[in-house]
């Protein structure tokens, strides 16, 4: 065979410069590629998700699209889309590397694991972006609901992200803990479906689920963009009390998340549970 | 040899891999369980050692804190001058791992996907793994399939891809924890060719478990046993063949010997061969083969042969496990010699 040098792993004593840039880069690339692999699954997502939500809404009208209420439950569709997706994507991807036993080679890098763990969530922010803008752009086009576009949306929309990723990283951190994740993540989407404003504003609601119901991942999100939809600014999402509840959720979750995810991966390497026993 | 050896600060070189009284205990219930007791094993660079032991004995565990998959209770594992468990970025930079009874590489992605994410994990740039991929593929057979998924692979050459993802790095150190398992006589030939190669031509210090043990016979220049976590035997392979070989005697007489039987040695088995029989001592020093063979002449039965048998690993194998007997010599005899070629 013939030679070729190469500068090797084993040569380098610290982390060469762009190291954790080339990390996080292969770690969301591989994850975008996984997702493409399994394309089907996400074009079955937005036809299904799509379609329940107009079923829902047809329902709600007695027969016909309520468009007052469509453009107040659109963000929440967009919400639990990106949520749900990101949490199935993100539990299911997570369980399948470890009983294939890529986890275990994906953690022989000399990365952190907060390295690997933020491109997987990179990659999962993609993934559920990508049917819940189909979605949003569809609908949105579709039934031209009166929304108020201003710049200061993208700031609950960026909130939504944030906290729908914070979700989606705790369910694949429990993943690596508990034995039928699935059931689990399938009751929490269940609950960000039906109390996030996905089918009926939040708003609407008896005070006391209303309250429970703004406990959900991206509940809060949703009001605070309908807020910046209906033209009212942030401003009045701050006085009502909804932006600041919002930062709170999105801090918790997400460093709920964060933690969990990165302890359990530690438990993992205690208990030997990178890989099935 | 490696020439990246660290110098130990006294003229010497450290060795590849260095585990000091490493031990797992899992929580189970109410209890412990004791994955891994109290292992000590130093592999020089360029050694081939074959990790031997039956399911469940912790050869695998072993393997995982030296990768440092998984944590250890107690003790220190060194690679090349890295602690794990300090220095653990350095301490995988040194490692290609095959795993034991799992894919290794992502099946939806190709050949060359893979080796690319692989690469990149390590701190790799693609101009740099580019060249390195080339030459596994093309080596491995797998060039020409390269943009097919791993998972449209045949089992022989999903686990190829997995070996090359191990050695993308060019890393000193390979941990092959059953990397013929499940695999085809000519797939497996081909991975023992491999790593017959990585040794011998490239110096590399490989740890290799399997239970196909003709292939570590052939392959290891030492042969480490564990059996419920603890190392029970640990020597050059030919010393521990010879070892054994001492006290097993063959010896062929003509005839059936009917009438005999009951005169065997303890020990003793009788086999017809070929009009024949060929009775194996076990256990026999020189007296008892003289004292045995005193009374065939004795009897005016004819010997045909007189050898010292020499078991093959496989017995040697089952023998030590059945035996579990601790051999606190051993495992220094073994540190002592020259890495194995």
């Amino acid at each position: 065979m013939t030679a070729i040098t190469i500068r090797r792993a084993a040569d380098l004593a610290a982390a060469p410069p762009g190291f954790a840039l080339r990390v996080f880069a292969a770690e969301a690339g591989k994850g975008l590629r996984l997702m493409w692999r399994r394309r089907a699954v996400t074009l079955s997502g937005i036809v299904l998700n799509g379609f329940l939500y107009l079923m829902i809404q047809f329902f709600i009208g007695g027969g016909h699209l309520p468009l007052p209420v469509l453009a107040l439950t659109l963000p929440g569709l967009f919400a639990y889309v990106v949520a749900a997706t990101a949490a199935v994507q993100g539990s299911g991807g997570i369980a399948e590397e470890v009983n294939g036993g890529t986890l275990e080679q994906a953690h022989l890098s000399p990365a952190r694991p907060s390295l690997l763990a933020a491109g997987r969530l990179a990659a999962l922010a993609v993934e559920g972006l990508i049917p819940a803008v189909v979605l949003a752009l569809a609908f949105g086009f579709g039934y031209g609901p009166h929304w108020v576009i201003r710049p200061d949306s993208l700031v609950p929309l960026a909130l939504i992200i944030a906290d729908a990723l914070g979700y989606a990283l705790l369910m694949t951190a429990l993943t690596l803990r508990v034995a039928s994740i699935g059931a689990v993540v399938h009751v929490f989407n269940m609950a960000v479906m039906f109390f996030g404003g996905m089918f009926i504003p939040v708003a609407l609601f008896p005070h006391g689920i209303e309250i429970f119901a703004r406990l959900v991942p991206t509940t809060l999100g949703t009001e605070v963009l309908n807020t910046t939809l209906s033209g009212r600014g942030l401003a009045a999402a701050w006085a009502g009390g909804t932006l600041p509840w919002l930062l709170v959720h999105v801090v918790v979750l997400a460093g709920l998340g964060w933690v969990t995810y990165l302890n359990t991966l530690r438990r993992a390497r205690r208990e030997g549970g990178l890989s099935p026993r | 040899m490696l020439d990246d050896q660290r110098a130990d600060g006294r003229g010497g070189a450290l060795p590849s891999i260095a585990l000091s009284g490493l031990t797992k205990r899992y929580r189970r219930g109410k209890g412990w369980l004791t994955a891994v007791d109290d292992v000590t094993l130093t592999v020089p660079a360029g050694q081939v050692i074959g990790l031997l032991g039956p399911n469940g004995a912790g050869k695998t565990t072993t393997i995982k804190m030296a990768c440092g998959l998984i944590l250890p209770t107690a003790g220190t594992i060194w690679i090349n001058g890295y602690d794990v468990g300090r220095q653990r970025a350095g301490a995988v930079r040194q490692i290609g791992a095959v795993l034991e009874g799992s894919r290794n590489v992502y099946w939806p992605l190709t050949a060359w996907q893979n080796l690319m994410y692989f690469g990149r994990l390590k701190g790799l740039r693609a101009r740099e793994i580019k060249p390195r991929a080339e030459r596994l593929l093309t080596g491995l057979g797998l060039w020409d399939r390269r943009d097919e998924t791993v998972g449209s692979y045949s089992r022989g050459m999903q686990q190829k891809v997995a070996i090359a993802a191990a050695l993308i790095t060019d890393p000193p150190v390979l941990l092959l924890d059953e990397p013929t398992i499940g695999l085809d006589v000519e797939a497996a030939r081909t991975v023992k060719e491999w790593i017959a190669h990585l040794a011998a031509g490239e110096g590399k210090t490989v740890v290799l478990t399997t239970h196909q043990l003709p292939i570590v016979q052939e392959l290891a220049g030492r042969i480490a046993v564990i059996r419920d976590g603890s190392v029970i035997a640990d020597l050059p392979t030919g010393d521990l063949l010879a070892r054994f070989a001492e006290d097993r005697f063959e010896v062929r007489a003509a005839g059936q010997l009917n009438g005999f039987a009951g005169a065997l040695p303890a020990g003793a088995r009788a086999e017809a061969d070929a009009g024949a029989t060929r009775v194996t001592l076990r256990d026999a020093d020189q007296g008892r083969l003289q004292a045995f063979l005193g009374e065939l002449r004795a009897k005016d039965i004819p010997l045909l042969s007189v050898t010292q048998a020499r078991p093959d690993l496989e017995e040697i194998f089952l023998r030590l496990i059945s035996q579990g007997a601790r051999d606190h010599t051993a495992p220094r005899a073994a540190e002592d010699r020259e890495p194995a070629a």
